[in-house]
């Protein structure tokens, strides 16, 4: 589904150039959770940028779905790409509901069916109490379930998360990393970055990047063990 | 150790993680040799194995020797299969001694592989050769481990959330001393001096 393939990027810093991506490549496919930790400066949210279409590579190839993002052959975002941020924008005083709605209805869709989507999107999300909240209500993990509600109204093939659990309570960030789980078993690529390397457990494959180098077993390795999981074994 | 008897206290040191294990199911609950190997089977699956039920009886056999367990009264010189075995107070207390001695064996183990690691700084390339492969192993170790969030609520999943939860935060500190390590043995390779910590 998405494909990254020696993918490198570079950053002036003052007078040093600073590689961040270098010869990066990466695989991720339908219904399969990969989730990255570096360490702070690692270039984790420029892979994420990157994979979501939002940045484009200094060079190698990004293909989603067998279309060309770095080229800027299909914008993907919100197209089939959904990218998950931490904090929700616009009116703090927004009803919840209206929030994750504004993406169908800047998109056309009926008010009537902008809710009743966002409702779904919101209960999936396992967010649907949180519906007459107010944005500046929501706690941390409430937020988080909000944003991914409104990414999911969207249903997205791909989504993509910047250290989802980050902020989160303990309790709450299982529940959140078993909501990743469920959505990849539905058949949703799933790629998120973590803050602490702890954050990676739970996803069917773990990277790290460091150095500019993204290190772990590649897709094939593990297909065996995903083909599993999404059974149910 | 112990207050056993002085045949008892005589024995080496039992070293089976197999027979530790037995012990740890009987004082869980008295049970019958058979029940036992079932239930190993089912607790340890994935990390002991039996090689076959007469296992069980050797090992239980191993465990009476040394006083950790007895015969239930009532069962004493019944069929083999129909003897059931308790927990002495002795077997308590050593398999107390026992899990808690398996804190500085952890911390044996992960020295010598830093030692192990140490000893290839001359070739720095090598090490973070090895280095990468012993973090794709805690990478792939993280990824099959189960999700503290989906095991079984209650104390049926008592052991699979305790499990989960001790791979998760031990495995991400290995993971987090491989990218330290690395940098440092990359900057040994470059004949720069390492930085003191990698960047947070």
């Amino acid at each position: 589904m998405l494909e990254l393939e020696n993918v490198s990027k570079r950053y002036r810093d003052g007078q040093r150039e600073r590689i961040v991506l270098n010869d990066v490549s990466l695989e991720i496919g339908a219904g399969e959770l990969v989730a990255v930790w570096g360490t702070r400066r690692s270039g984790r949210t420029t892979l994420l940028r990157i994979a979501a279409g939002i940045e484009a590579p200094d060079s190698g190839s990004v293909r989603f779905q067998g279309h060309d993002l770095a080229g800027g052959e299909q914008r993907s975002l919100g197209e089939g790409i959904g990218f998950v941020r931490k904090r929700l924008r616009g009116n703090e005083e927004q009803d919840v509901l209206e929030q994750v709605a504004a993406p169908l209805l800047a998109r056309g869709v009926s008010v009537e069916r902008a809710r009743e989507l966002a409702r779904e999107a919101l209960s999936r999300a396992g967010a649907q109490e949180c519906l007459t909240s107010r944005v500046s209500e929501l706690g941390s993990g409430e937020t988080l379930r909000v944003a991914l509600a409104r990414t999911l109204c969207l249903s997205p093939a791909l989504l993509v998360l910047d250290e989802p659990v980050a902020t989160v309570e303990l309790g709450e960030r299982d529940e959140i990393l078993a909501l990743l789980r469920t959505l990849a078993r539905d058949g949703v690529a799933v790629l998120f970055s973590a803050g602490e390397p702890s954050e990676l457990a739970g996803a069917q494959r773990a990277l790290t990047l460091g150095e500019g180098e993204l290190r772990g077993p590649r897709a094939q390795e593990l297909a065996p063990v995903v083909a599993l999981r999404r059974r149910g074994v | 150790m112990g207050a056993g008897s002085g045949r008892a206290q005589a024995l080496p040191a039992m070293h089976s993680p197999v027979n530790w294990a037995l012990l740890g199911l009987v004082i869980e609950r008295p049970s019958y040799a058979y029940e036992l190997a079932h239930r190993f089977e089912r607790t340890y699956e994935g990390a002991l194995s039996l090689s076959s039920v007469s296992h069980v009886y050797t090992a239980l056999a191993t465990l009476r020797e040394r006083e950790l367990v007895e015969e239930v009264p009532g069962t004493q010189g019944a069929l083999r299969s129909r003897r059931r075995y308790q927990a002495t107070t002795e077997g308590l207390l050593e398999h107390e001694q026992w899990l808690v001695g398996q804190v500085s064996e952890e911390r044996r183990r992960q020295r010598l592989l830093v030692t192990q690691l140490g000893a290839l700084a001359r070739t720095p390339e090598r090490a973070i050769e090895v280095l990468d492969a012993y973090e794709r192993a805690c990478l792939a170790e993280l990824a099959s481990a189960p999700a503290a969030g989906e095991a079984t609520p209650g104390t049926t999943g008592l052991v699979a959330r305790l499990s989960a939860e001790e791979t998760r935060l031990s495995v991400a500190a290995k993971i987090a001393w491989a990218q330290y390590a690395r940098v440092q043995l990359r900057s040994l390779a470059d004949g720069k001096s390492a930085a003191p910590a990698a960047d947070g």
